[in-house]
């Protein structure tokens, strides 16, 4: 009797934290479906009727559509690349086999620039891309990316790839693998797991960019969404229903997938809380 | 026995083999790309940074450079009154958001972790926030915080607090906070999972023996969950104070860093000063930037080692 009431005691902040953390999202996904004349009269009413015909309209004349696709361009893109090459390093620098006399020096200082702020690098990057061409392409966009986020993924994968036994790849070997189809045939499929997080990881850190495409991108069409919709509140301030659909398009893509597999999300995002 | 280790090769043989001379083919294969993308993206533009904080650079001239020695610094230390503004905020931010976070997501873990009803929803629920990038967040608080239909005083006009309510990010004085508080409702729900998850690995054990020992929830609380979460607690802290030391894009698209310099953080001003302001200098923001970096730098070292003591960094 006692715990039931101290439970429904605890329900009381447990509920209020839920509308504090749910409601500003509820509230633009709600005017995301109605018109902006619906939403001065009552900013607070409920889509009835709901308008979906907005995202069509928000993708077709609003240019969602550029930017959407841009913004899969690099993620999907920087995912790729960032994977397999992470990978490799990760278990370049896992095993005993391939250490050589600066390997350990060299991870640690990869392993400290989890730390660097962006801005140490911001400038000279902007720089260093103008002077190879790579300024204002999705290209150069995707090139700083994988770098950036390189050192923590390495660094999640070469801790993984140090728990699998030697053994395993000692028996490979013995058949006659070369180290490289031993990788991708025996190490890399038991690493999924791991790459799964890291992926995750990176696919919403690319996916929500900010910083970086503020500087190194400055034409309209090859904006990417976050960087969108920081042009689109100032050029359509007054728009607020087709901007909160905007908000939708921007989001959906993540929060369908973390509705379908949560527990993937939150294991990938809180492996990276080593950056720091 | 010679010709036999011919034809079968001991295991010792095997091991020993690689070790005679270095797999060099293999090492560059797979640690080749990675080093050219970090030596490439990441050390060189440090060192040219570092290199560009000594210059002046024109980008009108078509970046000729002048060599001005520790002049940027000198002048960001004593003479530049808006970095010490973006210093003063975003150490701000780094010291209340932490201690507004971590308690808070103490306290939710701990409700979540008391098997009330429906646990795994409001975790879910709570986490979502920091799947958003910043330009979304910002928009959806930059409503929140709107004078006339905003959430925020709707709320304070519902609770009969009306006189409180205000024009949020317009007055120097709750700008900051204001921004302060949207970082919370982004990272209260992250820290609280990683808490939970922490002490779901607490051993049942531990937990048992105190509650025969008879302690209550209160004492098993403060003398048994607590000081086993210390080294995540320490990790969620250091996190916490580096990552809003670093903040940019809320502010970038929530105020600008207005009004008067309230919310400028350095993030924004070395972004400002390269790109906007029309000094045509990259010299200077480098030198600003270089600064920033030793301080946050020798802060997470500090705060690692201050914190810490010698526990494992553990993720």
């Amino acid at each position: 009797m006692r715990t039931t009431a101290a439970k429904a005691l605890l329900m009381v902040p447990v509920l209020l934290y839920t509308v504090f953390s749910a409601g500003p999202y509820v509230w633009t996904a709600m005017m995301s479906l109605r018109t902006t004349d619906e939403i001065y009269r009552n900013h607070y009413g409920l889509p009835i009727p709901p308008h979906f015909w907005k995202f069509y309209t928000a993708w077709t004349e609003f240019g969602y559509a550029t930017y959407f696709k841009n913004s899969a361009i690099v993620t999907v893109t920087a995912v790729a690349i960032i994977t397999v090459v992470g990978a490799m390093a990760g278990y370049g620098f896992a095993r005993r086999r391939f250490a050589f006399r600066f390997r350990e020096p060299l991870f640690l200082l990869l392993f400290l620039s989890i730390m660097f702020p962006p801005q140490i690098m911001i400038l000279s990057l902007f720089q260093i891309l103008i002077k190879y061409g790579l300024f204002n392409t999705l290209a150069g966009l995707i090139l700083v990316y994988v770098a950036t986020e390189l050192p923590v993924t390495i660094y999640l994968l070469r801790a993984f790839f140090a728990q699998i036994p030697v053994e395993l790849e000692e028996a490979a070997r013995i058949d006659g693998c070369t180290d490289w189809s031993m990788f991708w045939r025996v190490m890399f499929p038991i690493a999924r797991p791991a790459v799964a997080t890291t992926m995750i990881l990176n696919f919403i850190y690319f996916w929500n960019e900010f910083l970086y495409a503020v500087v190194f991108i400055t034409k309209q069409e090859i904006r990417t969404l976050p960087l969108a919709i920081q042009f689109l509140v100032s050029d359509q301030y007054f728009d607020i229903g087709m901007l909160a659909t905007g908000l939708m398009i921007a989001t959906l893509p993540v929060l369908v997938m973390y509705l379908f597999m949560s527990e993937w999300f939150v294991k990938g995002m809180t492996a990276g809380a080593v950056k720091g | 026995m010679s010709i036999r280790r011919k034809s079968f090769p001991t295991a010792g043989e095997i091991t020993f083999a690689p070790r005679a001379g270095r797999p060099w083919g293999s090492i560059l294969l797979f640690l080749g790309p990675a080093l050219c993308f970090y030596f490439a993206f990441i050390i060189y533009p440090v060192l040219v940074t570092f290199y560009n904080s000594l210059h002046t650079l024109r980008m009108d001239l078509g970046m000729t450079y002048e060599y001005v020695g520790l002049q940027h610094f000198k002048e960001v230390l004593f003479e530049d009154e808006v970095f010490w503004r973006s210093a003063r905020n975003a150490m701000t931010w780094a010291v209340v958001a932490p201690c507004l976070d971590i308690p808070l997501a103490l306290v939710l873990a701990f409700t979540l972790h008391s098997k009330i009803p429906l646990a795994r929803a409001f975790r879910t629920v709570w986490f979502t926030p920091l799947l958003m990038s910043y330009p979304v967040v910002g928009v959806i608080w930059l409503w929140v915080y709107n004078y006339d239909w905003g959430m925020a005083n709707l709320t304070l006009r519902f609770l009969g607090l009306g006189d409180y309510a205000q024009a949020w990010l317009a007055s120097p004085t709750t700008a900051l906070p204001a921004l302060i508080l949207v970082t919370t409702w982004m990272f209260a729900g992250f820290n609280m999972v990683v808490m939970l998850a922490a002490i779901h690995a607490i051993p049942m054990e531990y937990l048992e023996a105190a509650r025969v020992d008879g302690a209550g929830p209160w004492r098993r609380l403060c003398h048994i969950i607590i000081p086993l979460l210390r080294p995540t607690i320490v990790n969620l802290i250091i996190l916490d104070v580096i990552g809003k030391m670093k903040q940019f894009a809320l502010v970038w698209v929530m105020t600008r860093g207005g009004p008067m310099w309230g919310t400028e953080t350095v993030a924004t001003y070395v972004i400002k000063r390269a790109f906007e302001w029309k000094t045509l200098d990259l010299g200077y923001p480098s030198a600003i930037a270089v600064l920033w970096f030793v301080i946050i730098f020798g802060l997470s070292v500090g705060l690692t080692r201050f914190l810490q003591r010698r526990e494992a960094l553990e993720f």
